[in-house]
This record gives structure tokens, sequence and C-alpha cells, in this order.
């Protein structure tokens, strides 16, 4: 042991030889320094199944008299991993923007009373249900052991997300001559909801895939909703975050199909649940009377249009049940659709 | 659901079905949601840094009670759905999470976020004397810890509050998100330069932030003061020695981060303070605890010695130099420290702090 002595003060510089692996060189690339240029060795290795109790992080050396203060519900790969979560993260942060400074707000010009009150609605609703959309995740990270970190970066940055959602669809809503108006209550704490999910690849199932997904869709659809270049910016920017908050769903759910496959039945029990309410009430283009005729409303021009604009929100229906049904195929889960087990195939072609 | 013609979601298609796929009926608007707002005719315009979270609060809208029970998701200013389950929150009084400026903060953290793959010149960082490495990296390990406790204790309260008080909860997710990138980037530091992760810490004041149950205050005053203060004066400290442009990026923009992690923590316990009867000597004992916990924390001497490494320049500088060095990094935490607990009105007595604090407790500080 190395010790150095000057009068009354010794030093036990005991703790270098007390490291991981040493003699690590994390190469850096193109794309400056990310995190999967840090997994390299042993630090690159999560544990199938994770000890960590003390919150060390991942390839530290563990004291002996460290307090268990993590508590950690998640601890098993299979449970959050996913293959392409680094990728996810540093997409993440190249890709943060501003919704009080990214979004053309000047370009908000007053609209007939009719669209105002839809588009207001409309932000309500996605006011409300984004809060979810954070507050679930957050919920999640602080359950995760450390040693799965990059699935936990995924996370924390989508909260981060959804915080900017919650606020932008605020801001729409107190812009230009409207105010917010009735909550939908589709967030509320019903059993099968994102909320009260006891286990995390449910809670992702029904958020990350049917929910987000459902979402995904009608911010893509962001052209036809925009009634201003400030609308089309808020939805461009909203549908790229989701589409990583997405894909981190279905790769969580390829990465759960091949380490777990004897989960699969019961991913495929979510997966019916989820079907059964896709197009109910937490989906604005859904079958829920106040989301839906405020969509036909913006999708059509107004009350006058209404036929039109509800063909529109079918049509658009229709998409979200075909990508959705695309998405769970790519998770690995589609036989579902070849045994007839889903009522999806059924649901596009009843879809109005 | 209230559509007479709500197509069937499972089962077989009947005959019925199959003739409205052919000929969609025609759907009757009932536009029953229209017209229900608390207050219509809301112009908030942008200004000069654009349309932000805190211009927001007009009319209805910036009513901000001292008790929030609506326990669903009725955003603030909404006309409440009746009947609805609750989610079930903890924190429902505004003096439990309340700063008044935590819309400004969350802002102010989207406009200065920073990338640690992209925005750290990684290409300055040369090899290092193996005795400085080896502290750097045990430093980088401790202070992954500490963001590691930020992101569990911050996640593990945000779903807890209310949304009647959604700008604390906006701010929380940019504090959460500027840990993870902490989190992160001393990870990337520690394996970029041919060094690696060193020994976990010795978790004390974890300890205490983490099990912290008596409310998001409670928290507040060890993750965010305590804790808070005390890793913002290392980065500070850090910084000073930086070895290199990356390292002075790093611990520059995590002290920026830090700050505004510090400034709402010291906002909200003097609004607690304010509104809640007996929560000054409340939050006084919690920072009796706590200087224990960093004094049992500091009695390990791993951290102090791989600082006075840092500080020196090399072991046989850490001697003298080195520990000149992690005095005068102590005496300026616990000084700012202090300074901080009698800006919120809970002065402190230097010469009751634990004999490991004692020492570097600025000279001539007394209790107001
Ligand atoms: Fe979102
Ligand atoms: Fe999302």
């Amino acid at each position: 042991m190395a010790t150095v002595e000057n009068g009354t003060e010794q030093f036990d510089l005991g703790w270098m030889r007390r490291t991981g692996p040493w003699n690590t060189r994390a190469p850096r690339g193109k794309h400056g320094l990310t995190l999967a240029d840090v997994a390299v060795g042993a630090y690159g290795e999560a544990p199938d199944e994770s000890d960590n109790q003390t919150g060390r992080p991942r390839g530290a050396v563990a004291r002996p008299g460290s307090y268990r203060i993590g508590g950690y519900a998640v601890r098993s790969k299979s449970e959050i991993w996913l293959d392409n979560a680094s990728f996810l993260y540093e997409e993440a942060l190249q890709r943060q923007w501003s919704s009080a400074t990214d979004v053309p707000w000047h370009t908000i010009e007053p609209l007939p009373d009719d669209v105002e009150q839809a588009e207001c609605q409309l932000a309500t609703f996605l006011t409300e249900v984004e809060f979810v959309a954070g507050d679930v995740p957050a919920r999640w990270v602080s359950l995760t052991t450390p040693d799965f970190l990059e699935p936990r970066q995924v996370l924390l940055a989508q909260v981060m997300d959804e915080a900017r959602h919650m606020d932008v669809f605020r801001k729409r809503a107190l812009a230009n001559g409207g105010g917010l108006m009735q909550a939908t209550g589709a967030t509320s704490g019903f059993v099968g909801g994102i909320d009260l999910s006891r286990d995390f690849t449910e809670m992702s199932s029904r958020l990350h895939v049917s929910g987000e997904g459902a979402v995904l869709t009608l911010f893509r659809m962001g052209e036809l909703m925009a009634q201003n270049e400030a609308e089309k910016v808020i939805y461009r920017l909203c549908a790229q975050d989701e589409a990583r908050h997405v894909a981190f769903g279905i790769m969580h759910l390829r990465y759960m199909a091949s380490a777990a496959p004897e989960r699969r039945e019961e991913i495929h029990c979510y997966l019916d649940e989820a079907e059964a309410g896709i197009i109910g009430a937490a989906n604005p283009v859904g079958q829920l009377t106040p989301t839906s005729e405020s969509m036909a409303i913006i999708l059509g021009g107004g009350k006058a249009n209404f036929d039109d604009g509800m063909n529109k929100v079918i049509a658009i229906r229709r998409r979200q049940l075909g990508e959705y049904k695309k998405r769970v195929i790519s998770a690995g889960f589609g036989e579902r659709f070849e045994n007839g087990r889903s009522g999806v195939d059924r649901m596009i072609d009843h879809a109005a | 659901m209230a559509r007479a013609d709500a197509p069937k979601t499972g089962g077989k298609a009947d005959g019925a079905a199959q003739e409205q796929a052919e000929a969609p009926r025609k759907y009757e608007p009932k536009y029953n949601w229209m017209n229900k707002s608390r207050q219509w005719g809301v112009r908030v315009p942008p200004g000069k840094a654009g349309l932000k979270l805190g211009d927001l609060n007009v009319g209805v809208y910036g009513e901000i009670p001292g008790h929030w029970t609506d326990e669903t998701r009725n955003p603030r200013g909404a006309v409440a759905r009746r009947g609805m389950p609750p989610v079930g929150y903890a924190v429902r009084d505004k003096a439990g999470l309340w700063a008044d400026s935590a819309a400004d903060l969350y802002e102010e953290a989207i406009q200065r976020r920073w990338a640690p793959a992209t925005d750290v010149p990684w290409n300055t960082i040369e090899p290092l004397p193996d005795d400085v490495e080896h502290a750097v990296c045990q430093v980088c390990t401790e202070l992954i810890g500490y963001a590691n406790v930020d992101i569990e204790a911050i996640t593990g309260w945000q779903h807890r509050m209310s949304y009647g008080y959604h700008e604390v909860k906006q701010f929380l997710a940019t504090a959460g998100f500027d840990a993870a990138r902490h989190f992160e980037c001393f990870r990337k530091r520690a394996l970029v330069n041919g060094g690696g992760l060193g020994l976990e810490g010795p978790g004390r004041v974890n300890r205490l932030i983490l099990e912290s149950r008596g409310g998001w205050t409670e928290a507040v005053v060890y993750l965010l003061l305590l804790r808070g203060v005390f890793t913002m004066t290392l980065y500070k400290h850090l910084e000073r020695h930086a070895h290199n442009d990356a390292e002075r990026f790093i611990y520059g923009h995590a002290l920026t981060d830090k700050a505004r992690h510090v400034t709402y923590g010291l906002e909200h316990l003097k609004f607690a303070i304010a509104h809640v009867d007996d929560q000054r000597q409340i939050v006084a004992t919690l920072f009796a605890f706590g200087d224990g916990g960093l004094a049992r924390d500091l009695a390990d001497p791993v951290l102090k010695e791989a600082l006075a490494v840092i500080f020196g320049g090399s072991v046989r500088g850490a001697v003298k130099k080195g520990l000149a060095g992690y005095g005068d990094f102590m005496r300026d935490f616990l000084g700012t420290l202090l300074a901080m607990c009698r800006y919120i009105d809970v002065p402190r007595d230097p010469a009751r702090l634990p004999a490991a604090l004692k020492e570097f407790a600025p000279v001539g500080d007394v209790a107001a």
C-alpha cells in the first residue's frame, strides 16, 4: 500500500488499487464520445440479473460496508433492456428543442371560433395525456438499477421530452384568444391504464407501443392538421420525439421476446388489453366525442365541413391501426394477426 | 360508448358491420364539449425570449391555490371532469414543493442544454500522469454516484406531485435530465483516458436523501442544499484545477446546471418556511442530521485524498498544496452553505457543527 507521510497527515492511497478494469480508452468517434463508445470491455456488460443494491456505477468497485439503499424493483435485464438504447439517448440529446423559442408563435393568427375551440379542446387533451407520459417513465426510472443505465437514460430523456410536450400544448391553448377547455379524464386511475401497470414491460407495451404509437401517427399528420406554421413546427418536433419513445417500446418488446420467451403469452394479454382500448378515450381520433369531433373540425376546416373532417379522422384512425400492426409485427409478436387473436384487422375494415 | 354505430373491437364481423364498412353511416356531431372553458379569450403573446411557461399564468390559469384537491390529471385552469378515479398524489400542498422561480428555471435549463457527446472537446484530453488519472477517475466515480442519487430521488418524487403545480414538475424534468447528463458525462471522462472507474462512495448522505419520507421538502434539504451545494462547490474547484478544455467544459457546465437546482432548492425552502408552521425548526433539525451524515462520509479518506492529488498536481504535491486546496474547497463549501442557511432564515452556529466540518467553518460566522 502506497503511503505518504507528512507529520500528522498520512495518505492511505489504497483506493488507487481498488479500481474496475484499468487502461480503458474509449474511442472518440465521428459523433463525439457517445454512450455506445464507452460501453467498452466489462464496462459495457449489463448483467442478466443485477445484484447492485447500493446504486454504484456499473463497473465500479463495491464497498463491503455500503448500505443497501437501492431497493430496485427492476433488476432483470430482460425486463427493461433494448439493444439500441445508447443510440436513442444520444439522438434525444441532439434533438432537444425549446417550445419557447423554436416555435414561430408569431405565425399564429386569429381563427374562426369553431376552429379555435377545436384546437383548444385538442390542446387540453394533449396536455393531459402528456402528463402521463412524463410521470410514468419517471417512476420506473426510480425503480431501475443503475446497472441498466442505457435504458434508464432514454427514459430520463423521455421525461424531459414529455415535459416539453405538456407545455407546448398548454402554450398553444393560451396563445390565440382561446383557453383550456374540459379535461377528458382519459388518464385517470383505471385498471389496465398506463399508470397502474406493476410490470415495466406491461407499462411499455401500453405507453410506448399502443399509446404513443397512436399519437405518433397523429403528429405525423401535422401538415393536415396545422392552421399555421407554428402548429406545423409543434407537430413535427413532437413527432420526432414520439418516434424515439415508440422505438424504445418496440425494441424492448423485441428484446424481451427473445430473452424471455416464457413471457410471450403474458405480453399477448397486455396487447389484447391495449387493442381493446386503442380507439377509445385516450386516442384523439378514437371514438371519444370531444376529441374526435374537434379533430373533425380541425381537419375539415370548420363545422361547415364536418363530414369531410370526419372522413379524415377515420382515415387517420385506419392509418393508426395499420401502423400499430406493423410495429407489433416488428416487435416480434406478429402471430396474433395470423391466428385470429387480434381484432385490429377488423377494426381497420370497420374504422368508420 | 355513446355512438350507436361503434365498431366492434373483437369477435367476428357480422353482416351489419360489413355493410357499415362499405357505406359508413353519417356521423351526427354532438358538440357538447363546445363552450366549456373557465376563461376564454386568452391571448398570451410571445416576448423577446419567446413564449415562456411563466407567461401563461394569466387569469384563472395563474391561480395557484395552497392546496390542490384534484387527484386526476386535470390541467390547471381546465374544466374538470367529474367522477374520474384519482391517480393518487402524495404532494398536494403548495408549501410542499413550490418555488416562484420554477417556471423560469425550467425555460433556462432548456436554453442552456448541452450534449456531452458532441459539445465536450474530448480531443483535448491527453494522457495524464498515472496518479493524477487515478484521482480524476476516483472523483468521477464519486460524482457519478451523486448524479445517480439525483436521478433516483428526483424521479421518485416527481410523479407523486399534483398537476396543480406543474411548473415544479416541469422544472424537475429538466433537473432529472441534467442529472442524466452528469451521470453519463463523468462516466465518459473516467473511461476515455486510460483509466477506469474507482471505488464506490461511502453513501451515508445518499441514504439520507433516498430515505427522506417526510416529504419532498425534506429531500430538498438533503439533495439540493446539503449535497447540492457540496457538489456545486466541488465542480467549481475542479474546474479551477481542470487538466484540459474538456474537463473545464464539463465542470463548468455541470456547475451551471447544479446552480439551477440549488436555486430552486433555496427558493422552495424559503417558501416552505414562510408558509408552514414549525417548518423552520424542522429544516434546522434535518440539517443537524445531514451534517452528521456528511461528516461521516468525509471521515472516509478516499474522496479527500483523490481531491488532494488533483489540487496538488500529484501524490507528492497532495501532501501540502493538495490538502491546502482541499481546505479551500471545504471552506468555500461551508461558507456558501451557511450563508444560504441564513438566507432561508435557518442560521447555523458553526460551533455546533461536527468536528470534521467545524475545522473548515468560516471564522466569525455566527448564528443570527
Ligand atoms: Fe409526448
Ligand atoms: Fe412520448
